[in-house]
């Protein structure tokens, strides 16, 4: 049976535990105000892009644009975009269950997949398991920078155009809300069709394009290919801060149960020493007065 | 309204909306300067410097790295990767990224380096540096 200084000091244990827990919450709450900030200015800019886009697309781009253009699939690029560190629930897992399961049915219909990790947790899990990787980007949300998005989208672009992977996928976590991710897979390439606007204010005004409405459209495209990848790490970003206050929200719910089971126990403990002294010493002295 | 109204976005943030009297772009095929009325117009444009004049004749330049804009019944909207106002620009990191680029060139010898894209880097640098200075 546990002794009083057992007890005492797992309630001391479990206590630190909390106070960490609790500091991490923190934390991530502040971050993720500010992760929620990113994706919110983030958004405008990719709302006129895609109406831009949408106006100027005509069928000729869609058949000759190489980003439009769809080919036969064998060579996929699985892009996983995980954490860089643990303690955020099931973040990392669900990622990695998706990605797996992708991979497997890839393999299943003949395909040739590869991945490319960013976040080191992907990267590590991967690794051990020998996948056949193509590439890996760790520190990448240790202050998220739009360099990192022009980085990788101009490294899937390059390796899109070359014929190197015949599709790009990327598996992220969306980010709904702080209670709420989501593990959605997307194609990044080719990009999805775009569907131009009815009737857009584009084919009522006469434009004057410099150079080109050719060379606007691919300009935009271009743009928006490297928006989204910042998109998608943001979103991935908001979403790891939100799954680790949650978790560690639980975490510090949890200690503090446990704190409390302990201290009843210690209580009871504590007074069942002090009846049993109570009863020895009353004994006793009835004993020395028959 | 006797404005251009002008909105500037970028995918980290919306930069700039107000009123302005003029514009100067730094076009694909030539800078260029929008005033009330201007035809519409959507065009390209380079890494450079855009020069707008407030309603209160004040002038503000940015630094850009190469975007699109379009212009329609006197609204201006700029899509650019980055965009600076002159008076915002770090310029230690402007000085890093300009010494970085100019090593990476450096090493072009031995084929390593990938020269466009260290030479679009230093450009970039170049070009912010050069605004922020106010040359």
């Amino acid at each position: 049976m546990a002794t009083l200084r057992d007890i005492r000091n797992r309630i001391k244990g479990v206590q630190s535990t909390q106070k960490i827990t609790k500091a991490m919450k923190m934390v991530a709450a502040a971050k993720l105000r500010r992760a929620q900030d990113s994706i919110i200015n983030a958004r405008p800019f990719t709302r006129k892009l895609k109406e831009m886009l949408k106006h100027l697309v005509t069928d000729h781009d869609r058949e000759s644009n190489p980003f439009l253009n769809e080919r036969d699939v064998k060579k996929v690029l699985v892009v996983v975009v995980s954490a860089e560190r643990g303690l955020c629930g099931a973040f990392n897992t669900n990622i990695i269950k998706e990605a797996s399961s992708l991979y497997a049915a890839l393999i299943k219909d003949g395909k040739e997949p590869s991945l490319y990790c960013v976040g080191k947790k992907g990267y590590d899990f991967f690794r051990k398991r020998n996948y056949n990787m193509t590439g890996f980007k760790t520190g990448v949300f240790n202050g998220l920078k739009y360099d990192t998005a022009l980085q990788l989208s101009k490294l899937f672009i390059e390796g899109y155009l070359s014929g190197q992977f015949d599709q790009i996928v990327v598996v992220y976590n969306e980010f709904k809300s702080v209670v709420s991710q989501k593990v959605v897979r997307e194609t990044y390439l080719p990009v999805p069709v775009i569907e131009a606007s009815q009737k857009g204010i584009h084919e009522e005004v006469d434009y004057i394009y410099e150079p080109g409405q050719k060379a606007i459209f691919e300009r935009l495209l271009s743009i928006d290919l490297r928006a989204q990848v910042w998109r998608i790490l943001l979103e991935s970003n908001a979403s790891e801060f939100g799954s680790r206050m949650t978790a560690m929200e639980n975490a510090t719910n949890n200690a503090r149960d446990l704190i409390k089971a302990l201290k009843l126990k210690y209580n009871k403990e504590r007074q069942a020493a002090i009846t049993k002294e109570i009863l020895e010493i009353v004994s006793g002295a009835n004993a020395l007065k028959g | 309204m006797k404005n251009l109204d002008l909105e500037i976005i970028t995918p980290s943030k919306p930069v700039y909306h107000g009123e302005i009297l003029s514009i100067t772009i730094p076009g694909t095929d030539g800078s260029f300067q929008v005033l009330r009325n201007h035809a519409p117009l959507m065009s390209n444009f380079e890494v450079g410097s855009i020069k707008i004049t407030e309603a209160n004749n004040n002038q503000v330049l940015f630094a850009t790295s190469g975007g699109t804009v379009e212009v329609l019944h006197n609204k201006i909207l700029i899509l650019a990767d980055s965009l600076e106002r002159a008076d915002e620009i770090n310029l230690t990191r402007a000085e890093e990224s300009a010494k970085r680029a100019q090593e990476r060139l450096a090493k072009k010898g031995r084929g390593e380096v990938d020269v466009s894209r260290a030479e679009a880097a230093l450009n970039r640098a170049l070009n912010r540096l050069r605004i922020a200075k106010g040359l």
